[in-house]
């Protein structure tokens, strides 16, 4: 019967469930064994991933910042990133060990040279979607270039900036993974070395959960630094005028307020000596 | 005092942006550098601030070769309104206004205190201090803008196209607070603009550019209208320039005719001695206060029967007037050209008629200007 049917499952399901729920409780951690359990793993993998994504970060800005100043740079640099991203992760943590040996550096420099591919673009973009006539103002009023570069163009380029910073978390949180098969790889332990090799489906199952639970966490933090950091793209300072205050940026748009979305087409600037 | 000496601009690709610009823009007053696209006013323009950096010739700000200043420090002494206003979107209005009082190392507390004394004098409600520029108007986007370029109170202010980006009305409105701020503060104003009716309005010079970057004239508005140099300025300034030029003759001048301006309560037969047939074919009908009421025609006299009041008869709309003491010439023919009695209706400050003019009469007042 239907009935019957769908309650074995239900219960096979809710079984199984409870089985690596307990897994996961007794593996959590063991006191006086600070390296074992899936605490330690946890701890190891969002050291990993969010040292990846900063220095990837530290890097892209001033690349990035270098590209918008000088245009002829960043064909050849973006060409050589997206190179880099096609060399399989796997490959490049091997090619590090004889250098960087089992420390933490062997994943880290790989994924920080990953997390580029996406969020150098979108510096460079977000530079570039400074209206012009921002730029010129701040150039006419008498802002150093370099000075305009961080206090006007930076700022303005932050809301791009962070839906890179978005979508390289959460690619660098899920790779993070796979440098288990050179001994790191935090969660991705749990899954290649307690689950795959013991064919055994709980750990595997807890590494999943934690690493979607974590990229999730970290994207919502990205959301809220957002936030905090643009309150001039919101909209009139009611709570739910954002929505709304978006689509009229977007309906005004020649008026200068900068496109929040990574996708926005970049506006062309002209050189400042263009004349009329 | 800003100094064109030979100034030019001509870029690697051998574009003339500017050929070779001598001239002397005197301090104080407004000075618009007008001209069709290509022709070099905003490169100009952007020589003043080193924006541009001229390829050959000298340009002096008050005698001072400006290529021994820093181009930073030297754009923060001159004020600049660019197009669409260019305002820093992640600032509040009032960081916005408060950016080269802050950059000249001022303290936040007194650049935000000069900021919002800005606010006031382009006439922004203290109520948009905390808001951002995606907020406001267009026409308060630039209002701020020009706040920003005065608050270091520079001597000299730079006006790039600054209102060719919002519509008819706003502009007009953006002229005239312009025409106020300028009688107050006396900058040295350099204005880019197009459109030769604002220049006509806001200037007390115009340079008119050619295509080519050369100056074709420099001269009063009233000047360039009489006397346009050749026909490139002629055909700039438009077909239209004589009636133009009648804006900077005042209609105080002309002779008003009071004896055909009857009160309503007066009769069809008093208004007969003096209005009738093709001689005289228009009476106005005012009421008590001398408000104008509309016109009667001779025609509508000889048809009324004896005894009635003006007042009740049907009366032709008057259209509009004209101020006697502060309207133009120009105001006046407008005034009589749509009236349907072909002639304006002069009133003082308070709407009473004064008298009314008929087209023969204004005609004969232009010619004697035109002398």
């Amino acid at each position: 019967m239907i009935a019957a049917d769908g309650g074995n499952w239900a219960v096979g399901a809710w079984e199984w469930a409870v089985r690596v729920t307990d897994w996961g409780v007794a593996n959590w951690s063991y006191p006086g064994e600070p390296n074992r359990g899936i605490w330690p793993r946890l701890l190891e993998h969002m050291r990993l991933a969010y040292l990846s994504i900063l220095i990837g970060l530290a890097v892209a800005v001033p690349l990035g910042l270098a590209c918008a100043r000088w245009r002829g740079v960043y064909p050849p640099v973006l060409t050589g990133v997206n190179v880099l991203y096609a060399v399989p992760s796997i490959a490049l943590f091997f090619l590090m060990l004889p250098y960087t040996g089992f420390s933490d550096w062997t994943a880290i420099i790989p994924l920080s040279l990953y997390t580029l591919v996406i969020l150098l673009p979108n510096v460079v973009d977000g530079l570039r979607q400074v209206p012009d006539h921002v730029r010129q103002a701040a150039v006419a009023i008498g802002y150093s270039p370099l000075r305009r570069l961080v206090t006007v163009e930076m700022p303005v380029a932050v809301p791009v900036i962070i839906a890179g910073l978005r979508v390289a978390s959460v690619a660098t949180i899920s790779m993070v993974s796979v440098a288990s098969l050179v001994g790191l790889g935090g969660l991705g332990q749990l899954i290649l070395s307690d689950g795959f090799r013991r064919q055994f489906d709980a750990p595997i199952v807890v590494g999943i959960v934690l690493v979607v639970l974590l990229a999730f966490v970290t994207d919502a933090l990205l959301v809220i630094a957002q936030y905090l950091l643009t309150p001039w793209t919101r909209g009139n300072g009611r709570p739910g005028g954002g929505r709304r205050a978006r689509a009229r940026r977007g309906a005004t748009a020649p008026t200068g307020a900068p496109a929040g979305a990574p996708g926005a087409a970049p506006a062309n600037p002209s050189p400042a000596t263009a004349g009329e | 005092m800003i100094t064109f000496e030979g100034a030019a601009k001509t870029y690697p690709d051998g574009t003339v942006a500017v050929a070779s610009l001598d001239l002397t823009v005197e301090s104080g007053g407004t000075t618009v550098f007008v001209g069709p696209s290509g022709s070099g006013k905003t490169t100009s323009l952007r020589m003043i601030n080193r924006m541009v950096e001229p390829t050959a010739g000298t340009i002096r700000v008050d005698g001072a070769d400006i290529r021994e200043q820093d181009p930073a420090q030297l754009r923060r002494s001159i004020g600049y309104v660019i197009q669409q206003a260019g305002l820093f979107p992640h600032r509040t209005v009032l960081d916005n206004i408060a950016t080269v009082p802050l950059l000249l190392g001022w303290r936040r507390t007194k650049a935000r205190a000069r900021a919002a004394e800005l606010m006031e004098l382009v006439g922004l409600e203290p109520a948009q201090a905390k808001r951002y520029p995606h907020q406001l108007s267009g026409g308060q986007q630039q209002r701020v803008g020009v706040a920003r370029a005065l608050a270091a109170d520079p001597p000299i202010l730079l006006m790039d196209e600054p209102f060719s980006a919002v519509d008819p009305v706003v502009r007009t409105s953006l002229q005239d607070e312009l025409i106020r701020l300028q009688q107050e503060l006396n900058k040295t104003i350099v204005f880019v603009t197009h459109d030769i009716d604002e220049a006509v309005r806001l200037g007390d010079r115009i340079a008119v550019f050619r295509p080519g970057g050369e100056l074709a004239q420099y001269d009063s508005p009233k000047r360039l209208l009489a006397e346009p140099v050749d026909a490139f300025v002629e055909s700039f300034i438009g077909y239209d320039r004589g009636v133009r030029r009648l804006s900077f003759f005042p209609a105080s001048g002309l002779s008003l005719r009071e004896d055909v301006v009857f009160d309503d309560e007066d009769r069809v037969e008093r208004a007969k001695d003096v209005v009738a047939g093709d001689a005289e074919p228009w009476a106005l009908v005012v009421d008590a206060d001398r408000m104008p009421r509309g016109w009667v025609s001779a025609a509508q006299l000889d048809r009324a029967p004896t005894g009635v009041p003006l007042g009740s008869l049907d009366l032709a709309p008057y259209g509009h007037t004209f101020d006697v003491a502060v309207d133009s010439l120009r105001a006046a023919l407008d005034a009589a050209v749509l009236s349907p009695a072909g002639r304006a209706v002069g009133v003082d400050d308070e709407g009473r008629v004064v008298g009314v003019v008929s087209q023969d009469d204004l005609g004969s007042a232009i010619w004697s200007v035109s002398e």
